[in-house]
């Protein structure tokens, strides 16, 4: 898959942005991706749930992807012709052993 | 005499060392996860927690609204799980009930951990407030295989508009 190219919006999860106006609201927007570890870091995890504790490992991987789930949701707002996003929520659900779906969504909006 | 003594070792590694593994890692998880709980502690000390401070809200402020000069999403996440040997314990707990201390001890480790990043977060972007803090838990288990549950542990999700006046 390419790798999207990198773009920002204005985003907020309150119902405006702060220091801007918003002139024009153009609905829902969502982005998401299911993620798995590759099984040699699983068990690397898996060691490390000897002591307990932070979970590198995970914390890192969980981030990636809710970074790219916003990505995808900034891709689409941004083909909506939209520059900010407000309201947005994420949501995370266990969707299969091993995988992991991070979803995120919001109001496509356009701010000055 | 020396089939006796494999004997004697046989019943002891089937017995002692299923008992004395979990123990071990009950004992290295509260040493590890005490020096994290210290660091945190320390960390919190010096630069400031997010806690009880007027420019950290969990609703919004028109206030500070009409202040901004702009506005960003932070977010922060964060998965931390037990040692096999604290839900060796726990199992045996669950049995009686009662208060879990050490999986309380681990969630709240998590929460703070998760609160003081983003507060970094809010801090290395130039925000000087947030609103709308939400604090999100969802449980994550990358174990491979279904029912096993050693790999399961908890994820900690903060999210915040930060504020920059």
């Amino acid at each position: 898959m390419q790798p999207a190219p990198t773009i920002a919006l204005h985003m907020s999860n309150v119902e405006t942005i702060p220091g801007k106006t918003i002139t024009a609201s153009l609905g829902l927007v969502t982005g998401s991706t299911v993620r798995a570890k590759h099984i040699g870091k699983d068990i690397f995890a898996g060691l490390k749930n000897l002591v307990g504790g932070e979970l590198k490992q995970y914390t890192e991987l969980l981030n990636e992807s809710r970074n790219e789930a916003i990505q995808r949701m900034m891709m689409q707002a941004h083909t909506m012709g939209a520059n900010g996003v407000v309201n947005v929520r994420f949501a995370t659900s266990n969707v299969a052993a091993g995988a992991s779906e991070l979803f995120c969504y919001g109001t496509a909006v356009v701010v000055e | 005499m020396a089939e006796s003594l494999g004997l004697i070792i046989g019943i002891s590694f089937w017995v002692v060392f299923p008992v004395a593994f979990p123990l071990t890692s009950w004992a290295l998880g509260r040493w590890y996860q005490g020096r994290l709980m210290e660091a945190l502690v320390a960390n919190e000390k010096a630069h400031g927690t997010i806690l009880q401070s007027d420019r950290f809200s969990s609703t919004t402020s028109k206030m500070d609204n009409m202040a901004a000069t702009s506005a960003t999403l932070l977010h922060v996440s964060i998965c931390v799980g037990p040692s096999i040997g604290q839900m060796f314990l726990m199992w045996i707990k669950g049995i009686f009930g009662g208060r879990l201390q050490s999986y309380d001890a681990v969630l709240d480790f998590g929460r703070r951990e998760v609160l003081f990043r983003l507060k970094q977060q809010a801090d290395s972007f130039g925000c000087t407030s947030m609103q709308n803090i939400r604090l999100e838990t969802s449980v994550v288990s990358f174990s491979k295989s279904g029912n096993d549950r050693r790999g399961t542990s908890v994820e900690f999700l903060a999210f915040a508009t930060g504020i920059r006046q």
